[in-house]
């Protein structure tokens, strides 16, 4: 008879245990549901852009016209000069095989189009928010106040996460070095703060790299392109990509064949944040549901213990 | 035999726990393990010494590697049996499988351990970790930060919990009274952890939009993750379960083990549903049958390691079978480990422009130097703390007799043991 009622008890608490797993198995669609409609809309990624572009008008910025670019290399020298970068025979940082390595924080690749060979150069886009910056959790590399995208060896545990997220595969790690540090372009942030041209910018002899403020150089660029109807492809690249970016580049050649990535217009950061707001509720809710379970798991066992012992007192 | 096995585990069972002493039988597939340990340490210490250039074939295009394929992605993930049981025993009323969280729970604290362990091995910086504990002085919007904090936090409260094995047989009167006090709130904390960085180690890739194939990328991927990481622990918990008991000479409990993964086989088909949504909602269905490499891949990873299991589990004739619980709980984890290494490799292939990457010896020789000090730390544990239950119904009757009176027995079978045990279950 008491045994009886034990049975029961315990079968309630299997019941419940099954309706609760259709709760569980409910979760992940809720889930599902909210991340999707946190897809955000065309609309709020324009209002985004411009709002970062306006933000980040006076940042130091540097624009690449491609046509004028001649391949000399001399950028790559003066780069290597400044920062005191080693000439390694097995990085090269101009050419088909050039690299973007621990030693090269600039290169110019070669492309061939066609019969062509066309130049490009290439180093850290300094977008106005970085995917690399906001993945680094020790803050080695930030956004900095004034617009460029730094990196301190100090802070970094090497984890690189940095080398993961930049859409542009920008950052690389010196494997070589027992403590290896992230390498890439800081835009000679201590010149720029002066005022002064990064340093590639001013040993270019040939007018591709103009140095100058971000909001300016986008309407030389867009003057550029009026000005001679035809020449340039109808396309800025960095003035909305990922949500802008401090380097922009013009050119005659379709970028794709150039070795451009084509990406969106949404900055990258966003499409984690989109997840990482939903840690402090889902972290809430889910204390508050396991208070409520433990607590009425405890009654059950509380109430079944004294039905065992009343059994036992009454044998 | 088996009454002499049954008398010396009697023995024990009524010697004083301080006069018991601490056991490390010595066999030789452990002194096997022993030295991958130790082969293991050294390629570990040359690569601090030397760097991840040096002990790793990691390249700028192949950033991370079996480490993080291994190591931390699927070691977090097969862990996951630790709280998927914490969660189902002690809130959601699974009394019954009560028996067998205590070896979920071992396996889990030695997973996390060893992953802990990965990770720092994998920091290019090593020298500067000291600054993670500094959380104000972190990024909190990094899912690196989250991942790091509730992966070392969750590792923490899961030592806080083997106290409660520990003071069982090491008396620590005060230890015990604290731990006992703080239960409840531990409980608590040990699944609410597991749950934001099981999701984190795929929220880490959503920032790798146009660079992680499609296939795979999805803002769904935390969910995912967190997914299969639940259903994994039961199928873990079992394909465990049967070697533990292959090795330890008694029978597994196959009907628990039958309750448990029919709740991993509903999730699993939850979890398939919501890919087949995902992949359509983002228009990238066909991707699946351009006969290329990672599409195969792909419909393996869902083919073999979800839709099989999930039928194994489900079907009540499959699920009561030892051999296709095997069967099943195999492929499911086999297909987790797939997962995780199509988000890591294939996945990630097109963005390093044709570089390939192939562990260095060095690498391969650390997973396997970790995964055999796990196996041996799991040993000696079971050996010297009452891990796995001995009395339930599906021993042999004289072990049951003495092992009645309580619910766990440390029980101590001579490797010859095996020759006379019941036929193994399936045939």
């Amino acid at each position: 008879m008491l045994s009886d009622v034990t049975e029961s008890e315990r079968d309630s608490v299997a019941q419940q245990g099954i309706s609760r797993r259709k709760f569980l198995g409910l979760c992940p669609v809720a889930l599902a549901s909210v991340a999707t409609v946190g897809q955000s809309s065309t609309a709020v990624v324009d209002d985004k852009s411009r709002q970062l572009a306006k933000e980040h008008g006076n940042d130091p910025a540097l624009l690449v016209d491609l046509t004028k670019c001649v391949g000399c290399g001399a950028c790559v020298d003066a780069c290597k000069k400044k920062n005191a970068l080693e000439v390694r025979a097995d990085q090269p940082a101009s050419g088909p095989n050039a690299v973007l390595a621990s030693s090269n924080w600039t290169v110019v690749e070669s492309h061939n189009v066609g019969e062509e060979v066309s130049p490009v150069k290439r180093q850290c886009m300094h977008c106005l928010e970085p995917a690399c910056a906001s993945v680094c959790f020790v803050k080695a590399l930030v956004k900095t106040e004034a617009g460029p995208v730094t990196y301190d060896p100090n802070k970094c545990i090497g984890c690189r996460f940095c080398l993961m997220a930049c859409p542009f595969g920008i950052p690389t790690f010196d494997w070589d070095a027992t403590l290896g540090q992230v390498s890439k372009c800081n835009m000679c942030v201590d010149r720029t703060s002066q005022g002064l041209p990064t340093a590639c910018a001013e040993a270019c002899p040939s007018g591709a790299l103009t140095f100058g403020h971000r909001v300016d150089l986008l309407a030389e660029a867009h003057s550029r392109m009026t000005a001679d109807p035809g020449k340039y492809v109808d396309h800025v690249y960095g003035e909305s990509e990922v949500g802008g970016t401090s380097v922009l580049y013009i050119s005659d050649v379709p970028f794709e064949k150039l070795g451009f990535v084509s990406l969106g217009k949404e900055p990258l950061p966003e499409y984690t944040w989109r997840i990482t707001r939903w840690i402090p509720p889902v972290a809430m809710g889910l204390g508050a549901a396991l208070v409520a379970l433990y607590a009425r798991r405890m009654k059950v066992l509380e109430e079944e213990g004294e039905i065992l012992r009343a059994g036992r007192e009454g044998l | 035999m088996t009454s002499a096995v049954a008398a010396r585990a009697a023995r024990r069972v009524h010697a004083e726990p301080a006069k018991r002493a601490w056991i490390f039988r010595m066999t030789w597939p452990r002194a096997y393990l022993l030295s991958f340990v130790a082969i293991g340490a050294f390629a570990a210490a040359y690569r601090l010494l030397f760097g991840l250039g040096a002990a790793t074939n990691l390249s700028d295009r192949w950033p991370w590697g079996i480490w993080v394929w291994w190591d931390v992605m699927t070691g977090v993930a097969l862990a996951g049996g630790g709280y998927s049981m914490a969660l189902m025993v002690n809130f959601l009323g699974r009394e019954k499988w009560k028996s067998l969280e205590r070896a979920a729970f071992l396996t889990s604290l030695i997973g996390y351990l060893l992953v802990v362990g990965g990770l720092f091995l994998d920091l290019g910086r090593w020298t500067n970790v000291w600054r993670v504990p500094l959380f104000w002085t972190g990024n909190p919007h990094s899912v690196m930060f989250e991942l790091v904090w509730c992966v070392s936090g969750y590792t923490f409260i899961q030592i806080v919990e083997f106290g409660h094995i520990f003071v069982e047989r090491v008396k620590a009167p005060r230890l015990s009274a604290l731990l006992h006090k703080i239960y409840a709130p531990v409980l608590i904390v040990g699944v609410i952890l597991p749950f934001l960085h099981q999701s984190a180690l795929g929220s880490l890739y959503v920032i790798a939009k146009g660079r992680l194939d499609p296939l795979w990328w999805s803002m769904l991927l935390p969910v995912f993750f967190l997914m299969s990481s639940f259903f994994i622990g039961p199928a873990m918990v079992t394909a465990e379960g049967f070697l533990s008991a292959r090795f330890r000479g008694h029978r597994p409990p196959v009907k628990v083990l039958g309750q448990m993964v029919r709740l991993s086989g509903a999730l699993m088909m939850v979890y398939f549903a919501l890919k087949v949504f995902d992949l359509a909602s983002r228009g990238v269905m066909g991707n699946l049958f351009d006969g290329s490499i990672r599409s195969l891949l792909f419909l393996a990873e869902i083919g073999l390691g979800i839709l099989l299991p999930a039928f194994l589990f489900l079907n009540p004739r499959t699920r009561r079978s030892p051999r296709y619980l095997v069967i099943g709980a195999t492929m499911a984890v086999v297909g987790l480990a797939l997962n995780r290494g199509n988000v890591v490799f294939a996945g990630m292939a097109a963005a390093a422009h044709g570089a390939t990457y192939l562990p260095s010896l060095m690498e391969v020789a650390v997973t396997i130097g970790l995964v055999a000090a796990g196996i041996l730390v799991y040993a000696f544990v079971v050996d010297n703390f009452p891990i796995i239950p001995e009395g339930q119904s599906e021993t042999p009757a004289s072990a049951q007799a003495v092992t009645r009176s309580r619910p766990y027995t440390v029980f101590v079978p001579k490797p010859r043991i095996r020759s006379e045990d019941p036929p193994p279950p399936g045939s």
